[in-house]
């Protein structure tokens, strides 16, 4: 048995980083020396900047690579390199870094005007209890829809990429024993979709699961008690037929 | 009396308004981050209780983070005809037009703060400074374990450094400094955040609004004309490229003749720049059919409302912008935007997903045609762009930002 999980949020607040760019050249070096915590703001926290976008926006350096410096090629190999959300710092870096390469040195030294130059922003992490918390992933689950998109970045993104194993909610899901809830969440989280759409998708699957789950144990139950849960469950879809029909 | 009251809330609250749009988690996020503040009280400062963009925003701000259990007042700094002569300059120099500053100026400024740091009510452990005009107090009144937070509201990016450097070294003296857009950040030594200004959705200027307002709106500004409509609302300045608003639609009227252009705005009457290009678009704009140019007094938010949602396209095409929020304003009405990428604009405008970014006229005409012939498009781009400030650029989102920008601070 371990520890409940205890759900927290998020909020990020943005300073200047201190580097800008304002050709290939110069954003090759700026994403060569920024902090991780500049990364993050660019690549990483995507989603958790568009949680209701229809899907997701390419990057940062994608996004203005393509509108300011009107170089598509290199705007989709950024965009490709940043795709996933639950990639390492260090990665992202280098599959930015290796994209850049790729751009035939003539066409690197375009500047764009003073206007259009890009400043690096990066981003603190301030983190605060919900005040809520799970004892079995079932009641995990059962709250999921009553977290912020702030909270689900956190605990399927953030923690796990900072280490913090502790507020991961896939570690804490497989320290329960529910290893195909937490690969779940891994697999939906690598798909780099929109928060809410991740969140959507992931509740679905995971009450899918559940259902699997729990017919699973009810199986090796005695006659009788398998009887009884059945009546019950009959009896709550009944209920949810007759209030469907009368708000209808 | 200092200390603005807040206007009355509505029935049930401003949060609870606010969780129709946003959803309860939410609301949820914010009163677990309000709870890290428990036991500490703050103060808001500025400089006006009515007109301008920082009181709007302080107005609703004040009370949500009342009703998240955040005690919080809010003072205004009063002053004489020489020290606002003084701010006023300062404002305009900051923005990058060259003003005299005098030891005289510096000695009003200075003077005018001492008296209003002994009448201020600044007993909270957090006192928060909007602008440059009250920047002074902290010299007269910071107290042991206070903490002081600077939020300036204007884009210092071209700042005149004369003026600058008078008010440096008071803004060094805080532990935060905030402001809307990397952009305007000058060279500082102290912790320095970027917080976006947000909308107000229940605001006059973005309440819904159903067809038959709207419609009647028309009617009383005598376009009842129907559209499509082309519409830029801006002040006439020369900044907002009204002229090269006009040559664009020439270049669109060309190829789609029932399209028409509304060009209105604001700031025409109290600065004499402004009713000089007033005149010259006026002027320009004889010779263009399909051409309306509205004057609109101070106040016209509900008209805004209305003309913004009869468009079927929204232009911004400024040369150069501070954020710009008439385009999250169109945004939340999800209108279809083209817009140019600069200030904060491309902020709010992500390329072909919440509306257009254009760099040039013709670009500007193009895309214009391109919205005004796809209605599938403008629907797309319109229903993104209500989401983007759904997330962003809504007043709870800067409440958000500064309940963080406190419990890093405490």
């Amino acid at each position: 048995m371990t520890a409940p999980f205890r759900f927290e949020t998020v909020a990020h607040l943005e300073s200047p980083a201190g580097l800008s760019a304002s050709s290939l050249d110069s954003l090759r070096e700026a994403i060569e020396r920024a902090p991780d915590d500049s990364i993050f703001q660019h690549v990483t926290r995507i989603p958790a900047r568009h949680p209701h976008a229809r899907d997701l926006p390419a990057n940062d350096f994608a996004r203005w690579v393509g509108t300011a410096l009107q170089a598509p090629e290199a705007a989709e190999r950024l965009a490709f390199a940043g795709a996933d959300p639950s990639r390492p710092i260090a990665e992202v870096r280098a599959a930015l870094l290796a994209a850049l390469e790729r751009v035939p040195a003539r066409d690197r030294r375009r500047e764009v005007s003073e206007d259009a130059i890009l400043r690096f922003v990066q981003a603190r992490s301030v983190r605060v209890p919900l005040d809520i918390e799970a004892v079995t992933p079932a009641e995990a689950i059962g709250l999921w829809p009553q977290l912020d998109a702030g909270s689900v970045f956190y605990h399927l993104i953030e923690a796990p990429l900072r280490g913090n194993t502790g507020t991961s909610l896939a570690a804490w899901l497989r320290a329960q024993g529910a290893g195909g809830l937490a690969r779940a969440a891994e697999e939906e989280v690598a798909e780099g979709r929109p928060l809410e759409r991740l969140r959507r998708e992931l509740g679905a699957r995971w009450r899918r699961s559940l259902i699997g789950r729990r017919i699973a144990e009810k199986a090796g139950a005695p006659e009788a008690e398998r009887r009884r849960d059945a009546t019950a469950t009959i009896a709550r879809l009944a209920e949810r037929l007759r209030t469907e029909g009368e708000t209808r | 009396m200092s200390e603005v009251m807040a206007p009355q809330a509505p029935p049930g609250g401003w949060l609870a308004r606010y969780e129709a749009v946003v959803g309860s988690g939410t609301l949820r996020a914010l009163e677990a981050l309000a709870r890290r503040l428990k036991g500490h009280r703050v103060v808001m400062v500025n400089t006006t209780k009515t007109g301008g963009g920082v009181a709007e925003i302080l107005h609703r701000v004040v009370v949500i983070l009342n009703e998240l259990g955040v005690p919080t007042t809010w003072e205004v700094m009063e002053g004489d005809d020489r020290f606002f002569g003084v701010t006023k300059r300062m404002h305009n120099a900051l923005h990058g037009h060259v003003e005299p500053l005098t030891e005289e100026d510096k000695a009003v400024f200075r003077e005018r703060t001492r008296i209003e740091a002994d009448r201020l009510a600044l007993d909270g452990d957090l006192i928060f400074i909007h602008d440059p005009q009250p920047a002074g107090l902290i010299e007269y009144r910071r107290q042991p374990g206070q903490k002081w937070m600077w939020r300036c509201h204007i884009d210092l990016s071209r700042r005149d450094e004369t003026y600058w450097e008078f008010l440096r070294p008071l803004v060094a003296q805080y532990d935060t400094a905030i402001f809307s857009h990397i952009g305007f950040v000058p060279p500082l030594d102290l912790p320095t955040y970027l917080v976006p200004p947000s909308i107000d959705p229940f605001a006059e200027k973005n309440r819904e609004m159903d067809e038959a307002e709207v419609d009647g709106m028309m009617d009383t500004l005598g376009l009842s004309e129907r559209g499509p409509w082309v519409t830029q609302i801006s002040r006439f300045d020369r900044i907002k490229d009204p002229l090269g608003v006009l040559e664009a639609y020439r270049l669109v009227r060309k190829r789609r003749a029932a399209a028409r252009l509304l060009l209105a705005g604001g700031g025409a009457s109290d600065d004499p720049e402004g009713a000089e290009v007033l005149a010259e678009v006026r002027e320009r704009a004889k010779g263009v059919p399909g051409v309306t140019v509205l004057e609109l007094p101070s106040g016209s938010d509900r008209e805004i409302n209305a003309l913004q949602r009869a468009s079927t396209v929204v232009l911004q095409k400024s040369l150069r912008e501070g954020f710009a929020l008439t385009v999250s304003e169109a945004l939340w009405k999800r209108r279809a935007v083209v817009a140019s990428a600069v200030g904060g604009i491309p902020l709010q405008v992500l390329h072909e997903r919440t509306g257009l970014l254009v760099h040039s006229i013709e670009g500007t005409a193009l895309q214009t045609i391109r919205l005004l012939d796809n209605p599938d498009l403008r629907r797309e781009l319109g229903s993104e762009g209500r989401e983007h400030v759904r997330d962003n650029f809504l007043h709870t989102r800067e409440v958000r930002d500064y309940l963080a920008a406190f419990a890093a601070l405490l």
